[in-house]
């Protein structure tokens, strides 16, 4: 019953896209207008309705709706059955259009750009919204019947259990998808060719909005790995993880471009260029992700269908936005005045950077597949590859970074210049003073070393700022430079908790002591409880730094009954300076293995990571 | 003769300091530990998803973990170790790309485009001169 509600949700949201692009072309009569935008509302009534009844079969645990009795199970928390919703491939597709709908309405209540333009872009977002139903209804149906009465349900993937990677999904589409409504406005403003500063505002303030919900995405993502796997990092370099950072890194050219754009008026073809890259990215790693072609190509061949779809959606989509702007961009006759180094030359060579490092994470991602089909030998492009490969070719990068508060919008004077090369020359020597204390290594050298440096000319920038304008709208002057603390900050916490991590393997039985570090840490108990979904093994430790008492840690092993998979779950002690991570390994004549991991300074990633966010909050909402 | 038993002196100095850097070179054979790390944090482990050997608790982990520990008490380098195991399972397992004819492509391209648009963004800022 409740499958049914959903599907004909889905159905009619379909027919209602398909009413608001027909009442589009026969807009010549008035009264048509109002059909235009109740068929949009009406469609976002559908896709809620839709949303919301599969939402209700994973509550009600309904396994009768067949997507319900593969991924939940009767036992999981609420919490989780809520989740569960979009924990699975046809779920997540109709948070898709949930999101891609949402997107489209809230598009329609702007009253900034005019209204033919916006009107435009409400069709080719109808559009793009009728493509991925398209693909939902007939390949990802999320509302097909159990065949088979049952009354339990296979259970959720264990790992998936957990309120970061709850919210995760969600938040990571809210920035995926809205890609689709700034490729929509890029081929709106480019058909009627009105790529005027109105269009320029609007899509700034959008652009941003959704490569900040992607940067909170991947964040939760990448900080749900830390304390989920139990590896001890938090970035792997693993394809589903780069596939995320494709578009994100397009999105931070464009976020960037339109900054240069207000200024110069200019470079519009390149904004235009970068926002469809950025959807037609987003679609190609869902298909890179969803096809299964990235686990093997054979299990790619084994149910091509799905894969096959979406392939054909990103050539088309792709396709037809780009012969578009090949037609219809517009060609300025002033040649863009490149000045040996100024702010606008500085962003540019920027862009560049960030658009190879893109091209060469694209590369690495789909490099084994292309070996595969030719040779059909299996290879791995890992960590060291993109370490050797992406990070030098974004160091000119973060140089341009610390000089760039120096730099001059118009000349290529420079600006207050003996205060920023004192002040770098500091930094500099604090630098070569932390090497020297600590162990040498020249990436930890040249990572702290640009952090500092983007940080101290940031800082310093922000200073002058204060005393041009005496803390008048702080934030608003000075956001975008609190954002590149943030890098900095991000930086430094990047470059010490990845190459100055450490880890220690120990075995210890109740009661023991072992000595890490500074740290003593004492195996105090080990219990093992009953939850109603999984049976956990807690071990208890205490932990002393100098004979000091600092706190206990619980790190423990849980099996899930249902699925039958044992998770780590890492107990980690945070400190602003240090997080003591610790795992729980395997018994062995009654001692148990422990891992130790001291990771220095990753509290300064997510700190960098929410300043990130939260001036950039400030740059969607100032005028 | 002040100047020139300073100078000297700079000669004895530098020697000294050349000295202490060959030193420091020889002396500073890694430790097994450092090298088996070094090792197996390039080589996959193939019953986990997308996690090294060197950071895998898997029990295929702490096999081959042995394995490059006997051989690098056995005196082999680490290029043969890496020959060795790639022989055994196939190039899957090693996580840097091998240096070899086909995978050219795949280290070069990068650095290939980073230099050409290096070269258009000098020539693009010689056709427009500065001005102020």
């Amino acid at each position: 019953m409740i499958s049914l509600i959903g599907f004909s949700g889905l159905i009619l949201s379909f027919i209602f896209n398909v009413i608001v692009i027909v009442s589009y072309y026969y807009k010549i009569n008035q009264r048509f207008n109002h059909i235009f935008y109740l068929a949009l509302y009406c469609s976002l009534f559908f896709m809620c309705l839709s949303f919301f009844a599969l939402m209700f079969a994973y509550i009600s645990s309904d396994f009768s709706n067949f997507n319900v009795f593969q991924n939940s199970h009767s036992s999981k928390p609420l919490l989780y059955k809520i989740t569960g919703t979009w924990g699975n491939h046809e779920g997540s597709m109709l948070l898709w259009l949930l999101i891609m709908s949402l997107y489209n309405v809230f598009f329609s209540f702007n009253i900034t750009l005019e209204d033919h333009v916006r009107k435009l872009t409400i069709v080719f977002q109808s559009f793009l919204y009728l493509c991925f139903s398209l693909f939902v209804i007939l390949t990802s149906n999320p509302f097909l019947v159990n065949s088979i009465d049952s009354n339990e349900g296979l259970g959720l993937n264990p790992i998936l259990q957990d309120p970061a990677l709850a919210i995760h999904p969600p938040v990571l589409y809210i920035g995926y998808v809205g890609f689709s409504l700034i490729l929509s406005l890029a081929l709106a403003g480019l058909i009627l060719n009105q790529l005027d500063n109105l269009w320029i505002q609007v899509i700034k303030r959008w652009a941003m909005f959704c490569w900040l919900m992607l940067t909170g995405g991947i964040a939760l993502g990448s900080y749900w790995a830390y304390y989920e796997l139990g590896w001890g990092g938090w970035w792997f370099w693993d394809p589903v993880e780069n596939v995320s950072l494709m578009p994100w890194i397009t999105g931070l050219a464009l976020v960037h471009s339109l900054m240069i754009t207000k200024q110069e008026q200019l470079l519009k073809r390149w904004v235009v260029f970068l926002s469809i890259l950025c959807f037609s990215l987003s679609i190609l790693g869902t298909f890179l992700v969803r096809s299964g072609i990235l686990t093997s190509v054979h299990s790619f061949a084994a149910d091509a269908s799905r894969g096959i779809f979406i392939l054909i959606l990103f050539l088309t989509i792709t396709g037809f936005s780009f012969i578009i702007f090949i037609l219809k961009s517009p060609h300025s006759n002033k040649q863009i005045n490149l000045l040996f180094i100024n702010k606008t030359s500085a962003l540019i060579i920027n862009n560049i950077v960030m658009l190879i490092a893109c091209i060469t994470i694209l590369l690495g991602t789909i490099y084994p597949i292309i070996i595969e089909v030719l040779t059909n030998k299996r290879m791995s492009v890992g960590a060291p590859y993109y370490n050797s490969t992406v990070l030098p070719i974004l160091l000119p990068g973060f140089l341009i970074m610390s000089i760039a508060p120096m730099l001059s919008w118009q000349s290529n004077k420079l600006d207050k210049i003996k205060n920023y090369i004192y002040i770098l020359i500091v930094t500099s020597i604090l630098t070569l003073l932390i090497t020297y204390l600590t162990k040498f290594n020249i990436w930890g050298f040249t990572g702290t070393i640009l952090g500092l440096w983007i940080i101290a000319a940031s800082l310093l920038s922000i200073l002058h700022n204060c005393l041009k304008y005496k803390f008048k709208k702080f934030f608003i002057y000075n956001n975008a430079l609190i954002a590149h603390m943030g890098v900095g900050i991000m930086i430094i916490g990047i470059t010490f908790s990845s190459i100055f991590q450490t880890k220690n393997n120990f075995t210890i039985q109740t009661g023991e002591i072992v000595n890490s570090g500074q740290y003593s840490l004492q195996l105090k108990n080990l219990k093992i409880e009953e939850k109603n979904n999984f049976q956990e093994l807690l071990g208890i430790f205490l932990l002393h730094k100098k004979n000091e008492f600092l706190t206990t840690i619980k790190s423990s092993k849980r099996y899930y009954y249902v699925s039958k998979v044992i998770t780590t779950e890492a107990g980690i002690y945070h400190d602003w300076f240090q997080d003591f991570y610790l795992v729980l390994g395997n018994e062995k004549n009654n001692k148990w293995s422990i891992t130790i991991y001291h990771n220095p300074l990753v509290s300064f990633i997510w700190i960098g990571v929410m300043i990130m966010i939260f001036s950039g909050m400030v740059g969607i909402f100032k005028r | 003769m002040n100047l020139h038993l300073s100078s000297n002196k700079l000669v004895l100095i530098i020697f000294n300091l050349l000295i202490l850097l060959f030193s420091t070179i020889a002396l500073s054979d890694e430790a097994i530990d450092d090298k088996v790390k070094k090792i197996t944090s390039n080589l996959r482990c193939m019953t986990c998803q997308n996690q090294t050997i060197y950071d895998s608790d898997a029990d295929f982990s702490k096999n081959i973990r042995q394995i490059v520990r006997q051989k690098l008490i056995d005196n082999q380098s680490e290029k043969e170790i890496i020959n060795f195991l790639v022989a055994r399972y196939g190039e899957y397992i090693v996580f840097t790309p091998q240096f070899n004819r086909r995978n050219i492509f795949l280290w070069i391209f990068p650095f290939l485009i980073f230099a050409l648009s290096f070269v258009f963004f000098i020539f693009r800022l010689k056709k427009n001169p500065t001005k102020q």
